[in-house]
């Protein structure tokens, strides 16, 4: 009797302060303005005013953009698709790329695009450079030339041919010259002309305090008619009850509710691919001793990833390689070295030194709780771990500026193009590290035209990566997402990327 | 004192001794997993185990260490300071006793928890920077009670006596101001101890307190942050624990200032 009077009591309680929160919720939930036909409410969150040089350099802001402005191409679900460019031709020493554009594609202001615009859009991007800088490899643009044929037909020359090339170009956003002509400083261009794009949705409405998005279909589309009449991003506190309180349509969930879901025809769930991981990244500079490749192989080898896969994903995710392309990527090395999880190893690696490292996490909860087994992990091995952590901004930032000694950073774009393993590795990306052998091998997978021996080139460089171990991919996720087909059953994955909201083709007819 | 006053001086009382003998009363580390990640409660997990395996009621005792801490930390500094800034500055009168009343009008117009949330980012999260901030503007109200209070003392007629034999600022403040005072002390720390020890649990729970410390309110933040716990059943345990632990701390301190001002209410005409 008494216990279940405890109970009781305690149940009382843990309503109240439920219950709290709950109306805490309600009483800060924004209300978008009422507007016809399908509606899709999507979690908000500030992630930058949707220009090229104003977004957040992180998936939310540069897909929010991407919704605004088309390029050239467009990432489908089996490869690069023409778009903007009907059709494109590639001169047989992979030095001049031409593209034939659209015709009738009009910019949201009502004038038409031309091949003067696409011209203009590739000089403005190498003059001034963009959240998202595709024309670049190393120091300077790849660019030698651009001549306007006609008007819808556009030619670009290239210093020396690569595999990236045309996916670079493809990606670049196309400005309106008559715009942005006369902005000197695009980063600080915020007016509403800074998102007057050619894409299938207008920026309605932003506002950055409340983190509020809303988009609007544009009705003289050039391509496949939008399906979904209006985007909006909404504040929310918790994704999962607004997603049940049918505020917003999609949502990732964890494993343990995907039994409340399942069965039930309402809600249909799909599973991300592996393209969104967590590394672990090492400062050189910073510490002299990770040059020492057995220390490296020790950190390893005290990282129990099973453990946090387990525990932080709740068991959606795949273990990371350590040649860094992940197991879901096309070219996925499965022959690279592994590290299992193997104190004694790491002890006898160590050869009985002690080691003090400050570990920098941002403040969201799996990197909180990721950043708390690490430290539990490693210090069994006799590596004291000082986790420090901060804002996920203040984070990146740090990160970008090797401004730590080992810093946690989670991130998609892992199923990209295999360059990224250039730009990941190559010496100048990590802090303190070079290694001829990769940077040849990287060099020469950017170089190498022929697919079939780029492959190989690629599949040697993820060994001698593995094997030299220049930071710790830890895991890959892949979460589950739910939604109600009822409302809107439009989703679709880009080829080489984990998120479905964040694909152009999710909220267009198919064609 | 009542019964119920009784029982709230147990609780507090079972409370602290749980937190200074937390590692004996639990039989599991506060912070290395002991079991696999959320399991219900148990004979051997009494109220179960959070995302990690780390069991929740070796954590809610080493918590208890925690909160005891900001709070008795608050207390002292706060409570202490606050009083011998109001003795003073009733005792001194004229402009010492403006400057500080001006002082501590700024310090109570400031809303309470923004500024802890400024201070605490500014500081840096620690339990100890923790107790600096909050102390920053709650020792006014112990201020300004006593300084009120020293006034009215310093008009009694013996007082103008005591002064006349020549009684300094120390012997008067020993034999005079201290016995009567104190009660009003003593209480006011009381509320200062469970508003320190709320105040820290909100910090926490909003991300901004100490993650290392395993304090109460990070218990409540990460339980809170697990990815729908509300439609799984973990929040029967992981949840509840720290709230309830939590409104009984605070729930008993209450009772217990309550308790302490009606026993001195002859002694006090201020209520």
């Amino acid at each position: 009797m008494k216990s279940k009077g405890i109970k009781k009591f305690s149940m009382f309680f843990a309503l109240t302060f439920v219950m709290t929160t709950l109306v805490g919720c309600a009483q800060t939930t924004y209300k978008p303005e009422f507007s016809d036909g399908l509606v899709i409410n999507l979690s908000g969150g500030d992630w930058g005013y949707p220009s090229p040089y104003t977004h957040y350099s992180r998936g939310p802001g540069m897909f929010k953009m991407r919704l605004i402005f088309d390029s050239l191409l467009e990432r489908g679900e089996e490869g690069l698709i023409p778009w903007l460019a009907k059709d494109y031709d590639i001169s047989n020493d992979g030095k001049v790329y031409t593209f034939v554009l659209n015709q009738g594609v009009k910019w949201h202001d009502g004038k038409d695009l031309t091949a003067e615009d696409v011209k203009f859009s590739f000089e403005y991007f190498i003059e001034h450079t963009p959240v998202v800088d595709d024309l670049t490899i190393g120091d300077e643009t790849f660019i030698e030339s651009i001549d306007v044929v006609d008007d819808y037909t556009i030619k670009i020359t290239v210093k020396c041919p690569n595999a990236t090339i045309l996916s670079r170009l493809g990606a670049t956003r196309i400005i309106p010259k008559h715009i942005w002509e006369g902005i000197d400083d695009p980063k600080k261009f915020t007016e509403k002309e800074a998102t007057v794009g050619c894409g299938p949705y207008i920026l309605k409405e932003y506002n950055k305090e409340q983190g509020a998005y809303r988009f609007e279909a544009f009705e003289e589309y050039w391509g496949p008619k939008p399906k979904v009449d209006s985007i909006q991003f909404i504040p929310v506190s918790d994704n999962i009850l607004a997603f049940n309180k049918g505020e917003i349509d999609i949502t990732g969930i964890t494993a343990d509710l995907l039994s409340k879901y399942e069965g039930d025809d309402e809600y249909a769930i799909m599973q991300n691919p592996a393209f969104w991981g967590y590394k672990l990244m090492f400062n050189m500079d910073r510490r002299e001793e990770l040059k020492d490749k057995n220390i490296r192989y020790a950190i390893a080898h005290s990282i129990d990833v099973q453990e946090l896969i387990d525990k932080v994903a709740r068991g959606a995710a795949v273990p990371g390689s350590s040649g860094y392309l992940p197991v879901d990527h096309i070219w996925y090395n499965q022959n690279v070295r592994r590290y299992d999880y193997n104190i004694d190893r790491a002890r006898e690696l160590l050869k009985g030194k002690d080691l003090e490292l400050n570990l920098v996490i941002s403040n969201s909860e799996e990197e909180l709780r990721i950043g708390e087994l690490l430290k539990i992990s490693l210090a069994k091995s006799g590596i004291e771990l000082d986790v420090k952590s901060v804002d996920m901004k203040t984070r990146d930032a740090m990160v970008k500026s090797g401004d730590y000694e080992l810093a946690l950073i989670g991130h998609g774009g892992w199923g990209g193009d295999p360059d990224m393993l250039r730009r990941t590795y190559a010496t100048g990306a990590i802090p303190g590290y070079s290694n001829e052998e990769i940077d040849k091998l990287a060099d020469l997978q950017l170089m190498e035209l022929d697919e079939d021996k780029r492959r190989e080139v690629v599949f040697e460089l993820q060994e001698r990566i593995g094997g030299e171990l220049p930071l710790i991919p830890l895991y890959n996720t892949t979460g589950y997402i739910v939604y109600r087909p009822g409302k809107y059953n439009g989703w679709m994955y880009m080829f080489d990327h984990h998120e479905v909201t964040h694909s152009k083709l999710s909220y267009l007819e198919e064609r | 004192m009542s019964n119920l006053g009784k029982f709230a001086i147990v609780i507090i009382i079972v409370i602290i001794v749980l937190g200074i003998l937390s590692p004996l009363i639990s039989r599991h580390p506060h912070n290395l997993p002991s079991g696999s990640a959320l399991e219900s409660p148990s004979w051997e997990h009494w109220l179960g185990t959070d995302d990690l395996g780390i069991d929740i009621w070796a954590q809610i005792c080493h918590g208890a260490r925690a909160s005891t801490f900001v709070g008795a930390g608050t207390a002292l500094l706060a409570g202490v300071g606050g009083s011998i800034v109001g003795m003073l500055s009733g005792y001194l009168g004229g402009d010492s006793d403006r400057i500080i009343m001006r002082i501590s009008d700024m310090a109570m117009a400031l809303p309470d928890m923004p500024t802890t949330i400024i201070l605490g980012a500014f500081f840096g999260p620690s339990l100890k920077n923790i107790i600096i901030a909050i102390s920053l503007y709650s020792w006014v109200a112990p201020a300004r009670l006593v300084r009120s209070k020293v006034l009215a003392i310093k008009e009694e007629n013996y007082m103008k006596a005591a002064k006349s034999y020549g009684a300094n600022f120390w012997h008067m403040t020993k034999v005079h101001f201290l016995p009567q005072v104190l009660p009003l002390i003593a209480v006011s720390m009381i509320r200062l101890f469970s508003k320190a020890v709320v105040v820290e649990a909100g910090l926490s729970f909003l991300g901004l307190g100490d993650p290392t410390s395993k304090s109460w309110g990070v218990i409540l933040h990460h339980a809170i942050n697990f990815k729908g716990i509300y439609f799984t059943e973990y929040w029967k345990w992981w949840l509840v624990s720290p709230v309830f632990i939590m409104m009984s701390f605070t729930t008993s301190l209450a009772i217990i200032s309550r308790e302490l001002e009606r026993l001195w209410n002859g002694k006090i005409e201020w209520i």
